[in-house]
């Protein structure tokens, strides 16, 4: 078999695939109750915003810490919007917070890919902080740790087509929302398969794995890092813009560092060697999370547990394992 | 006007010793006694939702919260239950989480755990977040803490499902300023030492409004903003002392206080100027040790100190302690008091509302009992407000002071002032930020328009 036919037969096998999860999670909120599609689009979103983040990480071979300012700068966008110039159209948010994160990211990251490994790290970690700083101690403008409330049910979605009044209005959007937010997932999913396996992105992982032999061939390393940069950084902040309605409000905590570091905990739960890890990732440890602060007081203990035992015994996260042994099987 | 008229005519007043102990000893009013509940009730629990700080430097004000709750649902079970059928089941969760996941775990709490009731809450970042999403899944919620006005005025301005029981915070910074002028009214030059979030900026704004009504020339010289949950004050403590304040004010809090006081007494900080808080003794009074300054302002938020009012004088208090000391070996808090009432004045209203529907009343009814209602606890009485569904108590303060009787640090009840909280808030339906004016609260508005200016 040549490695063309290879490539069509997985892309075919991939589809199927994808389009049968794709069903399964549109027939989900008739069977789970309405707390369990909330916590699955929250779920979602953070997927989105993870495999933003893994174009960096697993493509392109570098770890950004501060993820968390592309994520927030979507969310305060959307918030300033709402806020101030009263848009509640939810279409004109998303753009309105793609295109601020867009611009955020292109700065940013002309000044982050100068640099590589832990250079590259502290410099996204740095630049994230400026961000929350602002939003921290502009507390005039910004509501300080009170941050901006948007709330889900003052919004529209398709173009003010869908609204939601009256009672059990919270209900009704988290019900309309998940799907809204579902067909989002899955375009975006197709749209960052396609650039993973476009020249682009085999570019990037050319310039993931030797640098020097990529520049040798001719390509621009800086420039491709730049825009995989740019192209994480507008993912990551669609998730961001998505988030604040079903949140109802917008905090400095969606900025500050360790929301940086659980998306990168997401990516890693998922494993970042895979696409659908990201995935997957985001959407356990949501889960995860959650059940951690509902259960105990010492979730944050639960949490580092599971780092650990993450990094010791699963360093391929639950995909790549998943993958491993379902070759092993295979095998025997 | 001068000073002290103004203050004689504010009705602020300095607390006496307790009486000889030749006092018969009385119980506090029997309102809720038991009388035999109409129609029929289901024995199904109550399931009640409880979010205070259970971890970090929050913890050491904000899980005696947890404690008063669990305290007065014991008692309220050993009775029988509310109604004398339904017993309260409580599923606390730990406000540390930060505002996002406490946003959710109220969300799961209603949805996934079906409570009927929810309380808690401490931080004045977390019930403007919280309020409307009560609100949103139309969950009856009383908040113990998180007392900013903005949850009033701003995010939650017409509550139907949302109430509060703690004093509504601006009362906190306008009641530390009238102690202040009245205990030094020669203090002009002002240092500021807050937690930057809501209650920093909101005890700054009141305090240096009322203060600069009645100590003209007053003037600030230095702010610090820490970080809520930092531990290292060594910069706002220097900076503090390199701008020789007459006073420094402060209404940092929890172990955040206890971790500031330690250090300010290193670096000499409460040498050379006075100290006035807002809320240093709203801890865990153990958590206060004997080395903190004496004769300081050590404020309890507005609202309560276990030993104030002392010995018999108000019985409600006394059993309350007696019986929180018993329960926990340790004493209440103003959350404590709080947390323990809220599930009593709940109980009341249940009660009221059946006499007069019979059978388990519905949510409506048990608000309606709720609205205006004036209940007895051991900080004193209790109204809430029917417009703003916010509770109104006298609020006090005091001055700090080592005792034999206790191995921590308290408030000497001898010198405790109570202000009548009328005379320091707005009244209902002044107009709230927005509305004519863009002052940060409607009490700021209030005072500054209305309060006279003292020379």
């Amino acid at each position: 078999m040549n490695p063309a036919a290879h490539t069509e037969v997985s892309v075919t096998r991939t589809s199927i695939a994808a389009v049968a999860i794709l069903i399964g999670l549109a027939v989900l909120p008739y069977v789970i109750d309405i707390y369990q599609v909330q916590l699955l689009t929250y779920g979602l979103i953070f997927a989105i915003a993870a495999l933003g983040f893994n174009l960096l990480l697993g493509s392109t071979g570098l770890l950004s810490f501060g993820h968390s300012a592309y994520f927030g700068v979507g969310a305060y966008t959307v918030a300033f919007m709402v806020r101030d110039l009263g848009t509640v159209s939810m279409e004109l948010c998303i753009i309105g917070g793609v295109i601020g994160t867009t611009i955020i990211a292109a700065l940013f990251g002309y000044v982050c890919v100068r640099y590589t490994r832990i250079f590259f790290g502290i410099l996204t970690l740095a630049l994230s902080q400026v961000i929350w700083s602002l939003a921290f101690k502009f507390f005039w403008v910004t509501g300080g740790t009170d941050g901006i409330r948007v709330p889900g049910r003052g919004m529209t979605l398709l173009a003010g087509l869908i609204d939601f009044k009256g009672s059990g209005a919270f209900q009704k959007f988290v019900f309309s929302y998940y799907y809204y937010v579902l067909v989002i997932f899955a375009v975006v999913a197709a749209l960052m398969w396609v650039i993973v396996h476009s020249p682009f992105g085999m570019a990037l992982k050319a310039i993931r794995d030797n640098e020097v032999r990529a520049r040798f061939v001719g390509l621009s390393v800086r420039r491709y890092r730049w825009f995989a940069f740019i192209i994480s950084g507008a993912f990551t902040g669609l998730a961001g813009a998505l988030w604040v309605p079903l949140n109802g409000l917008t905090t400095p905590d969606i900025l500050y560092w360790p929301f940086s570091g659980e998306i990168v905990f997401m990516t890693v739960l998922g494993g970042f060697r895979t696409f659908t890890g990201p995935i997957v990732g985001a959407i356990a440890f949501n889960y995860l999370k959650t059940y951690a602060v509902a259960s105990s007081a010492y979730w944050q203990l639960v949490l580092g547990v599971v780092l650990v035992v993450l990094v010791l015994v699963l360093p391929n996260g639950i995909i790549g394992t998943a993958q491993q042994l379902f070759r092993k099987l295979r095998r025997h | 006007m001068d000073r002290r008229t103004f203050l004689n005519n504010i009705g602020l007043t300095v607390g006496g010793a307790a009486a000889a102990t030749t006092m018969p000893v009385i119980g506090p009013s029997v309102a809720q006694a038991a009388v035999a509940p109409k129609g029929n009730i289901p024995s199904t629990p109550l399931k009640m939702g409880h979010m205070t700080f259970l971890t970090g430097p929050a913890a050491v004000l904000g899980e005696p919260s947890l404690k008063g709750h669990l305290l007065a649902a014991e008692e309220i079970n050993a009775a029988g239950g509310i109604l004398g059928k339904r017993k309260i089941e409580t599923i606390s969760a730990d406000e540390q989480a930060g505002t996002d996941a406490n946003v959710k775990e109220l969300r799961r709490m209603k949805l996934s755990e079906k409570i009927d009731l929810f309380t808690g809450v401490i931080s004045s970042g977390n019930t403007p977040a919280l309020g409307p999403v009560a609100e949103e899944l139309s969950l009856l919620t009383i908040f113990v803490d998180g007392c900013t006005d903005f949850l009033w005025d701003k995010a939650v301005p017409n509550p139907k499902y949302t109430f509060r029981i703690t004093n509504i915070q601006s009362a906190d910074g306008v009641t530390c300023a009238l102690a202040a002028a009245q205990t030094w009214p020669k203090a002009k030059k002002i240092a500021h030492i807050h937690p930057d979030y809501s209650y920093g900026r909101n005890a700054f704004d009141h305090f240096m409004i009322a203060y600069s009504k009645l100590v003209p020339g007053a003037q600030v010289v230095s702010e610090g903003w820490p970080k809520l949950g930092t531990t290292d004050f060594t910069a706002h403590i220097t900076k503090t002392i390199s701008s020789q304040p007459d006073l420094i004010v402060s209404s940092v809090w929890g172990g955040d206080y206890v971790a500031l006081y330690k250090q300010a007494l290193r670096y000499g900080m409460f040498k050379d100027a006075k100290f006035a808080s807002t809320i240093a003794f709203g801890v865990a009074p153990h958590a206060i040790g004997k080395d903190h300054p004496e004769g300081a302002i050590a404020g309890v938020h507005s609202n309560y100190y276990f030993t104030f009012p002392p010995g018999n004088r108000w019985p409600a208090n006394k059993t309350f302690v007696e019986k929180y000391f018993k329960r926990w070996n340790e004493y209440p808090n103003f959350q404590s008091d709080g947390a323990y009432h809220t599930l009593y004045m709940y109980k009341t209203a249940i009660e009221k509302a059946n006499r007069l529907v019979g059978g388990w009343p519905d949510e409506e009814a048990i608000i309606s009992q709720l609205e205006g209602m004036y209940y007895e606890t051991a900080a004193g009485y209790l109204y809430i407000r029917p417009d703003n569904h916010q509770g109104y108590k006298d609020a006090v303060t005091g001055f700090s002071k080592n005792v034999a009787e206790y191995p921590f640090q308290i408030l000497d009840p001898a010198t405790m002032i109570t202000i009548p909280i009328r005379n320091i808030t707005a009244p209902p339906n002044w107009p709230k930020p927005g509305q004519g004016h863009n002052d940060p609260t409607a009490t700021y508005n209030w005072i500054k328009e209305t309060w006279p200016q003292v020379t």
